[in-house]
């Protein structure tokens, strides 16, 4: 059966992500980048240069009338998603959205039911559930091998990403709403269990200019009594390597699991400059975005839901909660 | 201390009890003059194998030898007031195996007692002088890092089931593995980050079903300069998993990171197993009982003193508690947790 392709634009490359979604929506033969929205007109033209697409727009509500568009993905600052996202669904678009869905639950939960009432698909950009290694993690987990699951150690740690990850306002946060997501994402996956009550402290700033945290640790336990940590911190000094991990360390009554994602590099040194690894591991953008064209044209159910994304976030403002308070905090919280 | 010589009496002729003969043996200043244990059979293979010149099952004979100058306790932790308060009386010179003990007031009295004989009382905080942790203490003082904000220590192995009695899986004999084991962490924590505050921590008994203690405990603690650390104690790993330590302190300049697997040396490879080693001629306990023979030889304060036990003991006490109450703690702790 012959398909024509997937049209998609981008709106707003704000964030780093939104750089390597586009390159794949380039590649593949199933989608074409037909037009870009950005709300800086500078980075609008870089964008539209570096991808040869000529149409532009600073303003989203033209971009969502032109009609080949059949979806988007959102990767502005995180605390834009919500309006991107209500406009992009009124107008009948699919979307990606990448993570946090949002930075509050009202925004998400809106966000979603907006999404179901005018019948189109919103994923969640949780890439991890599209690593290979990621899922080869979760199949054992499932087939039995650990039995049951006791306890999860989680890190997702990484560079301080710049931009405007410190900015309160327009991340929502520091660390705990960046790098809490992913991995709190995973333990749901993995368990078929919800978090049920987050305990969270944190140190004193790495970057002490920064205005938001750039560290903390998450105590948390799911309903059926998973113990699970999560290490959010932006802790890597910018000569580090790499930018970071995902590593999820999984005891279970018979077994124990490592997963750490991004370890597959080739360590490089060249003269003059600190060693680097350059990664050579499974494309998860590439298998996120081609898994979320099959959902569009089987009308199926994305792996990563607006559902997801809002149980996800609702683990990082339990944390900020828990923070506020010095206190362990019970999910579901209130808004 | 004829000769210039320490006379060394070991008492606990278990796994930590082979560990210090086999440095013992070693230490020129030392003269192995008995090793104890409850079963003569144990005592009187470390007497053939490590060369003590005596053994037995009474304590109390051997305290009463003028040869004896120091006393190395390696016997279970719920044991150790009793033993160590019976040496002290006896004016001997203590070592004790970490942790000090199960209860706070017991750790005072022990420190009172060797205080008030004016004698060496010595915690076996081997990490301390440990090459890859005292290395990390080394960059952490001299600035590499900066300031501390987050830290990470995990300490990972099967249950030790070759324990006498199994006395581990009782709460009030070990304290379960965050009490024996991760002490280990929480105490080079201390040392090279500051006190803490407050702990907060997670787990519960999951493989060894019967026992009281627990054998899987995570725990996040707070220092009072504002630095965080997340330390991670396991007993609930496989059987044949390769004994594993894991250590990371993140800085306001830089970032330092060890293993023991990755940094090991020499790799054995078997049928179903894998071990690996990174051996010293003077490793960590080496080292740290030459420590000890120094402060005696020497008269001066025991490198890991009594207090810096009791300081790690109430940390690893809080994290416990914290398990059982489900609540943050805060330090001080006012009352004991273990009975």
């Amino acid at each position: 059966m012959w398909l024509s392709k997937t049209r998609f634009a981008v709106l707003s490359f704000a964030h780093i992500h939104a750089w390597s979604y586009a390159r794949v929506l380039r590649e593949l033969p199933e989608t074409e980048l037909v037009a870009i929205y950005d709300d800086s007109s500078e980075r609008l033209r870089r964008a539209g240069e570096t991808y040869g697409v000529k149409k532009l727009y600073t303003d989203f509500e033209k971009l969502l009338q032109v009609e080949e568009i059949d979806a988007v993905v959102i990767a502005s600052e995180n605390s834009k998603h919500h309006a991107l996202a209500l406009a992009a669904a009124e107008a009948g678009k699919h979307m990606i959205v990448e993570k946090p869905i949002a930075t509050t639950l009202r925004d998400a939960d809106e966000m979603v039911l907006k999404a179901e009432r005018k019948g189109v698909k919103l994923q969640v950009a949780f890439v991890m559930r599209y690593h290979d290694s990621a899922v080869k993690a979760r199949e054992t987990i499932l087939s039995g091998a650990l039995g049951r699951v006791i306890a999860i150690t989680a890190t997702n740690h990484g560079k301080y990403p710049d931009l405007w990850f410190g900015d309160p306002v327009l991340a929502g946060g520091g660390a705990i709403m960046d790098h809490t997501v992913h991995v709190a994402d995973l333990t749901r996956w993995y368990t078929g269990d919800e978090f049920s009550r987050v305990f969270c402290r944190v140190g004193r700033n790495i970057r002490r200019e920064l205005k938001v945290e750039d560290n903390a640790i998450l105590m948390c336990e799911t309903r059926k009594g998973v113990k699970v940590s999560i290490d959010c911190s932006w802790s890597r000094p910018d000569t580090y390597p790499v930018w970071g991990d995902v590593y999820m360390g999984v005891f279970g009554e018979k077994g124990y699991l490592v997963l750490d994602a991004f370890k597959s590099n080739v360590s490089l040194v060249e003269s003059g400059s600190p060693m680097t690894y350059q990664y050579y591991g499974p494309d998860a953008d590439r298998n996120m975005i081609l898994d979320f064209v099959n959902v569009i044209r089987t009308d199926g159910v994305p792996r990563a839901s607006g559902h997801d994304g809002r149980q996800a976030l609702e683990v990082a403002l339990a944390a900020y909660e828990s923070y506020r308070s010095g206190k362990p905090v019970s999910l579901p919280i209130r808004y | 201390m004829g000769n210039g010589k320490i006379g060394v009496c070991l008492v606990g002729c278990g796994f930590i009890g082979s560990t210090h003969a086999e440095r013992w043996r070693q230490i020129p200043e030392a003269r192995l003059v008995a090793c104890v244990d409850l079963e003569k059979e144990r005592a009187k293979f470390f007497e053939e194998t490590y060369g003590f010149q005596e053994c037995g099952e009474e304590l109390d004979r051997f305290l009463s030898l003028d040869t004896v100058d120091v006393v190395d306790v390696c016997t279970p932790t719920y044991t150790h007031k009793d033993i160590v308060l019976k040496c002290l009386e006896q004016g001997k010179h203590v070592i004790v195996e970490k942790p000090i003990s199960l209860k706070l007031s017991d750790a005072r009295e022990m420190i009172r007692r060797a205080a008030d004989s004016r004698l060496k009382l010595m915690v076996a905080h081997v990490l301390r002088f440990w090459g890859e942790y005292v290395l990390a203490k080394r960059l952490i003082t001299e600035d590499a890092i900066g300031e501390p904000s987050v830290a990470r220590a995990y300490r990972q192995s099967a249950f030790p089931s070759w324990a006498w009695e199994n006395w581990h899986d009782y709460l009030n004999k070990g304290g379960g593995v965050f009490v024996d084991m991760s002490i280990h962490d929480v105490d080079f924590l201390r040392w090279s980050m500051g006190e803490i505050e407050e702990v907060y921590a997670q787990g519960g008994t999951y493989v060894r079903r019967n026992a009281s203690s627990h054998d899987y405990t995570h725990a996040l603690l707070k220092f009072k300069n504002g630095a965080i650390a997340y330390v991670e104690g396991s007993w609930i790993m496989p059987e044949d998993y390769p004994f594993t330590t894991f250590l990371e302190v993140a800085g306001t300049r830089g970032i330092l990171q060890v293993d023991n697997q990755s940094t090991a040396t020499v790799s054995l490879h078997r049928r179903g197993r894998v071990e690996r080693f990174t051996p010293f001629e003077k490793d960590g306990y080496y080292l740290e009982l030459q420590a000890f023979v120094q402060s005696v030889l020497n008269d001066t304060p025991p490198p890991v003193s009594g207090e810096e036990g009791l300081r790690s003991l109430e940390v690893v006490l809080a994290a416990l508690k914290s398990v059982l109450t489900g609540e943050p703690v805060k330090l001080p702790l006012e009352a004991d947790v273990v009975e």
